[in-house]
């Protein structure tokens, strides 16, 4: 066994080991269960998490058809996630593109904000300046418990913004936090696969939304 | 792929990580384009700066942002450096920094989903062939792609023994001398028939009555000395 960190979730790996061979089978019996571990956590959230989504989703079609705006943020691996998300709502593979911000695009803010008053505050004080009643705020943190998430959350709901947050192991901060009004959560303590589930939670999320818009279209176009 | 062959993805993932510990155990940097997906790019770059896991070591990744991916690449890799690329098969932003792998005497890797690329354009192909293209991006198959890479580069970080390259070629036949044509890219041409060109990572100059005029940028095939033929690009960088 070796003592690293990661020494756990390789149990069968000796690290004396000397066979590069034997090495590479080990390398991809690892990679084929982390596979199957990714996938099956992947589809057993999402379908954990339909009511939520369906919930989340419809209440944000019902903002975008009203004019509403979406932020997103998160820190590190969590900032991309912000990133490709309203990448994902403003320039979709198909379908409707709609208005979607990430919080973490423009670095003289960003760095601007940290410096003069402080990392927490990174993301509550944009949404001060750009969020209005009836926008939509998402955020994203593997562990549920970024305190910079937090305050923009307190600060989105302060201000009458739907907010959704998605969150890792057991929720976290963000799970209790009444300014969080649908909360996603990839139930694994590995911050990777709860990143890959975070992005499938994503891509559910983002369909009801797009059948709940084409919906009250229908309605509409009927009525 | 058929449903019952089994994916080559594990193994594949398995070879990469070797190949890509080796080379960042010799002092290697990673630059990422994701042109498509620019946030996986920076994803790739904070994933292998900043571990997830403490006491892993910071590894010198970083996310080429740029319109002129070949013109950036080509001022900041040396020799000896990894190219990942992430995006469809058919992205000719890729295709273009691909072709020059070798004459920057890059190691390539390339990350994407749906239709596989045809085969020999990079050095390692990690590919999600199940999922589908438009929505890979974010169901959570690409980011697992580099995400695993990153965790089994890390297991080899374990065997300091396996970091070492596997010993030079000693067959008979020498690739500098062989049959076989390497790539080079024209690095500056002259008023005389001899151009400098990068080959492998290393500047050489080398005679070019045999094509056509060319131009800096240009991808050339060099055997012995000669610049043999012209490597044609469908959409020029």
């Amino acid at each position: 066994m070796t003592d690293e960190p990661t020494g756990f979730l390789y149990p069968f790996i000796e690290a004396e080991e000397r066979d590069a061979p034997a090495l590479l089978a080990d390398l991809a019996a690892s990679a084929r269960g982390k596979i199957a571990d990714s996938e099956a956590l992947r589809a057993t959230t999402v379908q954990r998490s339909g009511a939520t989504l369906r919930a989340a989703g419809e209440a944000m079609a019902h903002r975008f058809r009203h004019g509403g705006r979406l932020f997103t943020f998160g820190n590190g691996g969590s900032a991309t996630d912000a990133e490709g998300t309203a990448e994902l709502f403003r320039a979709p593979p198909a379908g409707r593109t709609l208005p979607a911000l990430s919080l973490v695009d423009d670095l003289a803010v960003l760095t601007a904000l940290a410096n003069d008053v402080g990392y927490e505050l990174v993301f509550s004080r944009q949404l001060i300046a750009h969020g209005r009643a009836g926008d939509i705020a998402i955020g994203f943190s593997t562990s549920g418990n970024s305190p910079n998430l937090v305050r923009a959350f307190e600060e989105a709901d302060r201000r009458g913004l739907l907010t959704v947050g998605f969150a890792g192991y057991d929720g976290g901060a963000m799970a209790r936090c009444d300014a969080v009004h649908h909360c996603l959560v990839a139930r694994s303590d590995s911050v990777h696969r709860v990143q890959e589930t975070q992005d499938a939670l994503v891509l559910a999320l983002w369909s009801v939304v797009h059948e709940s818009l084409d919906g009250e279209l229908d309605a509409e176009v009927v009525t | 792929m058929s449903a019952d062959a089994p994916s080559p993805l594990p193994d594949d993932l398995a070879v990469a990580s070797l190949a890509l510990a080796r080379r960042f155990s010799a002092g290697a940097t990673m630059w990422c384009a994701a042109p498509q997906w620019p946030a996986h790019g920076r994803h790739v770059a904070v994933e292998f700066v900043h571990p997830v896991i403490v006491g892993k070591r910071a590894l010198p990744a970083v996310h080429v942002d740029s319109v002129d991916l070949v013109r950036v690449t080509r001022q900041l890799a040396r020799p000896g450096d990894v190219l990942l690329t992430i995006g469809a098969a058919d992205d000719d932003r890729l295709q273009a920094l691909l072709r020059r792998a070798d004459a920057w005497g890059l190691t390539s890797l390339w990350l994407g989903a749906g239709p596989r690329p045809a085969p020999g354009q990079a050095d390692h192909v990690l590919w999600a062939e199940e999922a589908e293209p438009v929505t890979a991006a974010r169901s959570g198959e690409l980011v697992m792609l580099y995400h695993l890479l990153w965790e089994l580069t890390h297991v080899v970080f374990e065997h300091p023994g396996l970091l070492e390259p596997p010993p030079a070629c000693t067959d008979e036949v020498c690739i500098t001398c062989s049959d076989e044509g390497r790539v080079a890219e024209v690095a500056a041409v002259g008023d005389g028939r001899c151009v400098e060109v990068v080959t492998a990572g290393h500047l050489e100059t080398v005679d070019v009555s045999l094509v056509d005029r060319v131009a800096p940028g240009d991808l050339v095939l060099v055997h012995a000395g000669v610049a043999i033929g012209r490597i044609d690009e469908e959409s020029r960088p």
